[in-house]
């Protein structure tokens, strides 16, 4: 057991665990930041993007629209080179928190959007009919049914999000994709290295999926 | 106002040329992987579903940055002398393949069960069945998501910039290293992305309402 540790050299990539762990922390701290954000983000945009008032709707959706069909890492680099040209002085962590969030929010808003649409017109009318305001109806009736419809595609878009946030590694952030790339350049390890930053990525990955979906499994048996 | 812009479109053309090849070639060969897969895994009993589900939720479950990173890192150390460009393609085709191999064996696994049974009725083996009456059905059904997966995979060529392999997002940071003109480099190249992306998106869109008529 030893002898196949030490092949895939786990005996190196223990000594250097204390740098990954760093990486991993910054991991965490920039997907919840960026979640916080994104989702954030994506509810401010859901009202005004179903306002159907036109001279509200159209920059919104062209904003959804550019976003969401541009990659990721220009938007990051556009964040980060770009910002402080704007006279705003942010940190490299900032920077990547506020693209990664403005991408995951578009996303997000799309997400709520269909949500909300998918809840049947005969609810409307029904509640409409006992009387209830437009607003009642809406937190009531409709935003209970299309909380339960949201929640899986809202999960599959944050495990997105916190795949994505290996991106920040382009702009100096030693979080756990660079810490590995860091160790292998400084040391000339091998690339058993990024086979352990892969496991550890599944893992989170892998427990975040499980956590959601005993989180809905709760939500659903409670409504 | 867009001077520095317009000075180097040239630059930024070439690496576009680029930013293509690695997609036609990256997401085309992961595209027929994953239909390769998905197929098989919907059709074929026993461990090999399960093989292809591990192989999906591996590859899903990791960003595709590391799985470059990983690419460009083992490949040399296992004795394959392949560049850089190889070696990101390699990831690109090992990532598309498996979220196309979900969409793949979906939609075989759309197509009514009656449809199948009614072949069976017919006497048809089953190679002959699924390229008769599965595999037109089931096409259909998957090129909207597949357009979608592409745009999806488009965009994440850009990320191979990051191993430091040339193409659109990397010119486009050389720009503005050069020029420091951070907007109208970055949005320019964003416009580009766009370009070739929004298209795909609207066709998935397109498709995706005829289909729905149909049923």
């Amino acid at each position: 057991m030893d002898a196949i540790l030490s092949f895939f050299g786990f005996g190196f990539i223990q000594s250097q665990l204390p740098r990954f762990w760093d990486g991993f922390q910054l991991t965490l701290a920039i997907s919840a930041a960026s979640m916080i954000g994104a989702v954030l983000w994506g509810l401010a945009l859901v009202g005004p993007r179903m306002s159907g008032v036109r001279t509200i709707v159209i920059p919104i959706v062209a904003y959804i629209e550019l976003v969401r069909n541009t990659p990721l890492l220009l938007q990051i680099y556009l964040s980060y080179f770009g910002l402080p040209l704007l006279g705003l002085p942010l940190s490299a962590f900032m920077c990547g928190v506020i693209a990664i969030a403005s991408q995951h929010g578009a996303f997000l808003c799309e997400i709520f959007r269909a949500g909300i649409q998918s809840i049947s017109r005969h609810q409307w009318e029904g509640a409409l009919a006992l009387g209830m305001t437009r607003r009642k109806a809406m937190r009531q009736v409709i935003l209970p049914q299309a909380v339960l419809k949201v929640v899986p595609p809202i999960g599959n878009q944050l495990v997105i999000l916190i795949k994505d946030t290996s991106l920040v590694s382009a702009i100096g952030i030693i979080e756990l994709t660079l810490s590995g790339k860091m160790v292998i350049e400084r040391s000339g390890a091998s690339f058993e290295v990024f086979l352990f930053i892969a496991a550890v990525y599944l893992l989170l990955t892998t427990t975040f999926g499980v956590v959601l979906r005993i989180a809905e499994n709760r939500l659903r048996a409670r409504q | 106002m867009f001077d520095i812009l317009i000075a180097n479109l040239p630059y930024l053309m070439k690496g576009t040329v680029q930013t293509l090849w690695l997609a036609v070639v990256g997401v085309g060969l992961g595209t027929l992987l994953g239909m390769g897969l998905g197929v098989t895994s919907a059709m074929i009993g026993g461990g090999v579903p399960a093989l292809i589900g591990t192989y999906v939720f591996i590859i899903r479950g990791i960003p595709v940055l590391v799985w470059m990173f990983l690419a460009y890192y083992m490949l040399p150390q296992l004795g394959l002398v392949v560049g850089d460009v190889t070696a990101v393609i390699g990831a690109l085709v090992l990532y598309t393949g498996a979220f196309v191999t979900e969409i793949a064996r979906g939609a075989v696994m759309a197509v009514p069960r009656h449809q199948t049974e009614a072949a069976k009725a017919l006497g048809m083996r089953k190679f002959t069945m699924l390229r008769l009456v599965i595999l037109p059905q089931a096409v259909t059904l998957s090129i909207p998501p597949l357009l979608n997966n592409s745009v999806m995979m488009i965009k994440a060529t850009s990320y191979v910039s990051v191993v430091g392999v040339w193409e659109l997002t990397y010119a486009a940071r050389e720009v503005v290293e050069r020029t420091l003109a951070a907007f109208q480099i970055f949005l320019g190249v964003m416009l580009i992305y766009f370009l070739i992306c929004y298209p795909l998106t609207l066709a998935a869109r397109y498709l995706e309402k005829r289909y729905s008529y149909e049923h």
